[in-house]
């Protein structure tokens, strides 16, 4: 089945540029929300933006950490003064709570996922994007890594599938040729199909799963 | 008859530490959930009654426990099993190995997943997924997805949820706790009481005695931490689900509710069942007995029901005792002959709604 690329977006941000990022794009919007959600929500929303267009939407994304810094905050500053874990800070909610922010900001969202993979198994997600496509007009897929360290950019990519094709998207397929694709990691894939301008295919391997993105026109 | 079916469960959870006994102790009389240390000891908590070694070696220890008792019933010869691929869903995963092991012990979510699969013996593809209290269910989903592609024959799910300090505390955060007993529908509920489960499933093309009609999802942005008073979104996942199953409302002749003693979120849910059936069918709430475990509440819950009813009988709802006019449920148990279709919900923060359409197949 071919489904439609739109938008891929790579955002990078320093640490310390982080929350003034997210006052400038959401004002005070999600002062509750949680480091980890607002970063999903930095990338999700300049995505949709770029993207356009309405419709039943999926959310999933995924990270190798998740919130586990948070968390680890969370423990620190809460768990071990005896107090209570925010809403916020609890790691069973804040994963997950960008889909929901993304509803709260009226996006017809239906379904979300956050999964945890290793770097080779990004093709899970297209994977998982095209069976939802049955339900849902889009999805909206994304990698997000929050630092572990000052000197490290925090991550947030996100690209639109849908299921019909729309001006400037990319056609996306599973591709039988995974030993002439280059090998890329849920780290990198979303910024190399940004990047790719070339008439010809791309063409991308996660373990043994490949896959090609080609302009529509 | 084609499709998904659910070919073997096992379940370690605190009714016991297999299927077996739980479904004995759930026929008998109800047992209080006791306040437990591990967890900070200001709440009751249904703990799983297996112990020994540290916070990790536990959890190996009762995966390799329940992966024991879901190989014996599902009878698959050692190359297959070895080959199952594996979609982990929990709410928390290892992050009660920090409350004893400090950092060095908090995993990504992703490697405690695989140590989980491992201890299952399956060397197929390891997918963790979260989506806070239905991860198990979604883990679900997502198999149901591998097998209809024709990817695989068989998947293997886990719901999965240890004890932790930081779950605990959170939900204390929010007040959504009781400082007793969970008490589904009841009208004098005052909150949930947590639990841990470690759940398995496995999902098959080959028929087997309940096959999984349909599955819906939806979302409730009401807030990231409730559902919507008028129980909408749920009220349309079920409708959803029997929608995906070819079910008129009559037919269903079950509901395992979400219900789990919150004084919102069961009137919420109340009132999507009333919305869409009349009268009510049967009603069953498991988390009396199971206490709210989370990421790993589908598949448990799911291992139970399916677990009890093969021995004839709907389990009693614990904690229900007596019926609040505002909601219109009354779960109660008995017997089964006669329950060929479940509709099976779930929800949980960030707005995830799911309900699960099952029936008899064989």
């Amino acid at each position: 089945m071919t489904v439609y690329l739109l938008a891929p977006t790579s955002l990078r941000v320093a640490p310390d540029d982080f929350p003034a990022r997210v006052r400038a794009r959401f004002a005070s919007e999600l002062r509750r929300a949680g480091r980890f959600a607002q970063l999903c929500l930095l990338g999700a929303q300049a995505c949709l933006d770029a993207a356009g267009g309405d419709g039943a939407l999926g959310v999933l994304w995924a990270s190798e950490f998740g919130a586990l810094y948070a968390a680890r905050a969370a423990l620190d500053e809460d768990l071990r003064r005896g107090e209570a874990a925010m809403p916020f800070t609890f790691i069973a909610t804040q994963p997950h709570l960008a889909g929901a922010l993304l509803a709260q900001r009226s996006h017809p969202v239906t379904r979300t996922a956050c999964l945890y993979l290793p770097a080779d198994a990004w093709p899970s997600l297209p994977r998982l994007a095209q069976r939802w496509l049955a339900e849902c007009e889009r999805v909206l897929v994304g990698c997000v890594e929050e630092s572990g360290s000052g000197g490290v950019a925090h991550r947030s990519d996100w690209c639109l599938f849908r299921k019909k094709p729309a001006a400037g998207a990319l056609r996306c397929e599973r591709s039988l040729e995974a030993e002439s694709a280059a090998d890329a990691t849920t780290e990198d894939w979303i910024p190399r199909v940004a990047a790719w301008h070339r008439p010809a295919p791309l063409l991308l391997r996660g373990g043994e799963d490949a896959w090609s993105f080609a302009s529509d026109g | 008859m084609t499709g998904t079916f659910v070919r073997a469960a096992a379940l370690a959870s605190a009714l016991g530490p297999d299927l077996d006994s739980a479904v004995e102790r759930l026929a008998g009389a109800p047992v209080a959930p006791a306040r437990n240390t591990k967890t900070g000891g200001a709440w009751p908590y249904f703990a799983i009654p297996i112990s020994g070694g540290d916070w990790r070696e536990r959890a190996e220890a009762i995966a390799r426990s329940v992966a024991g008792d879901l190989r014996r019933e599902a009878a698959i010869e050692p190359a297959r099993w070895a080959e199952l691929p594996c979609i982990v869903g929990s709410s928390s995963f290892s992050v009660g190995a920090w409350d004893e092991g400090g950092w060095a012990a908090l995993e990504p979510s992703f490697e405690f997943a695989s140590r989980l699969a491992r201890a299952f013996g399956v060397r197929g593809a390891v997918t963790a997924l979260s989506t806070t209290c239905t991860s198990g269910l979604s883990a679900l989903d997502v198999a149901l997805g591998l097998i209809a592609e024709g990817e695989f024959r068989e998947v293997l799910v886990l719901g999965a949820e240890f004890c932790n300090r930081l779950t605990v505390a959170g939900f204390a955060g929010l007040e959504l706790l009781s400082a007793t007993a969970a008490r589904p529908c009841d009208r004098e509920r005052d909150g949930l009481v947590l639990g841990e489960a470690l759940a398995a499933v496995l999902v098959s093309a080959a028929p087997s005695p309940w096959r999984i009609a349909a599955l819906a999802t939806g979302m409730d942005a009401a807030s990231v931490t409730g559902p919507a008073a008028d129980g909408a979104a749920i009220a349309s996942a079920m409708r959803a689900a029997m929608g995906g199953a070819r079910w008129e409302s009559a037919a269903v002749d079950l509901i395992k509710l979400q219900s789990g003693g919150g004084r919102l979120a069961d009137s919420a849910e109340a009132n999507a069942v009333r919305e869409l059936f009349a009268p009510v069918p049967g009603a069953v709430s498991l988390k009396g007995a199971l206490g709210h475990t989370l990421g790993a509440s589908g598949p448990a819950e799911l291992a139970l029901l399916l677990a009890s009813l093969a021995r004839g009988r709907v389990p009693a709802t614990w904690g229900f005792a007596e019926r609040d006019g505002e909601l219109g449920l009354a779960p109660s148990g008995g017997d089964a002959q006669g329950v060929r279709r479940v509709l099976f919900n779930l929800s949980g923060f960030g707005g995830s709604v799911m309900s699960l359409a099952l029936e008899r197949a064989l």
